[in-house]
């Protein structure tokens, strides 16, 4: 087989994983879209205490000083793990988020709009760090005594908070969507 | 039946264009022009193209060498109007969100300058035609185009499906529309270009490009025209307590910790 014939192939596949990718993405679009009723039953509430605690750097130094080398290499990956599930759960909750949020943007109440363009733009911002955040754990598993930048999916997921629940209580003041287990 | 210059042919080549120009044209009767100018431009622009350049194809006076120079000029064109497309649906899905609209041309600016290498590698390394380069040209200038395309349109796809966004439906429309007719020339190019393929097999792709083409109008006819039944964004329950609000006065203010203070007032009173 000459170049040109595998450079043509090498082509053919790449436009047929394009198309795929594409098409799925629209039909999982569309499925989102008719799903929508249930959106806050999806949301499940983080202890951000528990990641505060995970996060804190002085946690971290505290035990580098009580614990051998190896010891605290162990530990410090079991923490790590620990944080990669919170941010995980964190960054699927500001996705479900962003869409109750868009759904909330075509209203005709001038303030849940506000909230609700409010909640959105924190939202992206967290799933944003979310991503980042999940490969600086990735790295830091790797080399576990670096440090790493998990603060700022903290505060971003306490500001999301707030921001939920001001829209849900006034969309629904019966029944306000919370994403911390405690605030 | 499958063959150039059949009645199947003709039509595969005329009516997408003609759709599109009606399609144009309601849009401009309807006033939907004006929230989508560069892809009513694109409806007119390529349409007008494609037709001179099947003009050019079926004049018996035309010479090769004409036809070679107007399929080239409305190719360029066309490329140009699907970049300023492409830029245009990226700044309808992510312009107006601050936070990641800036991520977002920081990924599309470096993805663009794999894509264009990519591209001109790929060119490179295609055969060349040293009696008709004009017609290899144009072979190689389409498949650089759909390469570089399909990649920015995946990764916008991508990048609202990572970020959960809605799209508005006329913008979805365009992109899907877009999306397939740009995998499937890619991939038809990409033969026609490197694989060496005598003339009779050449005419299968081109109609799998006509008819592709025809079935992405449709597409953007239905998107575009068909009001969709079930509103995208509807809010279950966008009702505000009756009296002031000092959620919504809070929510003005922008203030985080004010809005906090007033949930836990409210939910622990």
């Amino acid at each position: 087989m000459n170049l040109s014939m595998t450079l043509a192939i090498a082509l053919v596949v790449i436009a047929a994983i394009c198309l795929i990718a594409i098409l799925r993405l629209a039909v999982s679009r569309n499925l989102q879209i008719s799903k929508q009723t249930s959106l806050a039953g999806q949301i499940s509430p983080i202890d951000i205490e528990a990641f505060r605690n995970l996060a804190n750097p002085s946690e971290d130094e505290f035990l580098r000083q009580r614990l051998p080398g190896g010891e605290f290499r162990r530990v410090r990956r079991v923490r790590l793990r620990a944080m990669c599930s919170y941010i995980q759960v964190a960054g699927r909750n500001a996705a479900v988020l962003i869409e109750i949020g868009q759904a909330a943007l075509a209203s005709n109440n001038a303030s849940t709009v506000e909230a609700a363009s409010q909640l959105v733009d924190q939202a992206l911002l967290l799933r944003r760090n979310a991503i980042f955040a999940l490969l600086r754990i990735q790295l830091a598993l790797v080399w576990p005594t670096a440090g790493l930048a998990a603060v700022p999916v903290l505060r971003g997921y306490e500001n999301l908070n707030g921001s939920a629940m001001l829209l849900s209580r006034l969309q629904n003041p019966a029944a306000p969507v919370r994403i911390a287990a405690r605030f | 039946m499958l063959q150039a210059h059949s009645l199947l042919w003709h039509y595969l080549w005329i009516a997408p264009n003609l759709l599109l120009l009606l399609l144009a044209a309601t849009l401009w009767r309807r006033r939907i022009r004006e929230r989508l100018p560069v892809f009513w431009a694109f409806a007119v622009l390529s349409s007008l193209g494609q037709l001179a350049v099947y003009a050019a194809d079926v004049i018996p006076t035309i010479t090769p060498a004409t036809f070679w120079k107007v399929a080239w000029a409305s190719l360029v064109v066309d490329g140009a109007l699907k970049f300023l497309l492409i830029g245009e649906i990226f700044e309808q899905v992510f312009g107006r969100y601050g936070s990641i609209a800036r991520l977002g041309k920081s990924i599309i600016r470096a993805l663009g300058a794999i894509l264009i290498l990519t591209a001109t590698l790929a060119a490179a390394l295609a055969p060349q035609d040293g009696r008709f380069g004009i017609v290899s040209g144009a072979y190689m200038l389409d498949q650089t185009i759909y390469l570089v395309e399909c990649g920015f349109l995946l990764f916008i796809f991508l990048f609202a499906s990572y970020f959960h966004l809605s799209w508005a439906r006329p913008w979805f429309g365009i992109t899907l529309g877009l999306s397939i007719s740009a995998c499937v020339h890619l991939a038809a190019w990409a033969i026609l270009a490197n694989g060496g393929l005598p003339d009779s097999k050449r005419v299968l792709f081109v109609f799998l490009n006509m008819a592709t083409y025809h079935a992405c109008v449709l597409i953007w006819f239905f998107y575009l025209l068909i009001p969709h039944s079930v509103s995208e964004n509807v809010v279950p329950s966008a009702r505000l307590p009756e009296g002031p609000n000092p959620l919504a006065e809070a929510a003005r203010e922008g203030d985080l910790e004010v809005w906090n203070r007033e949930l836990e007032r409210l939910i622990h009173p």
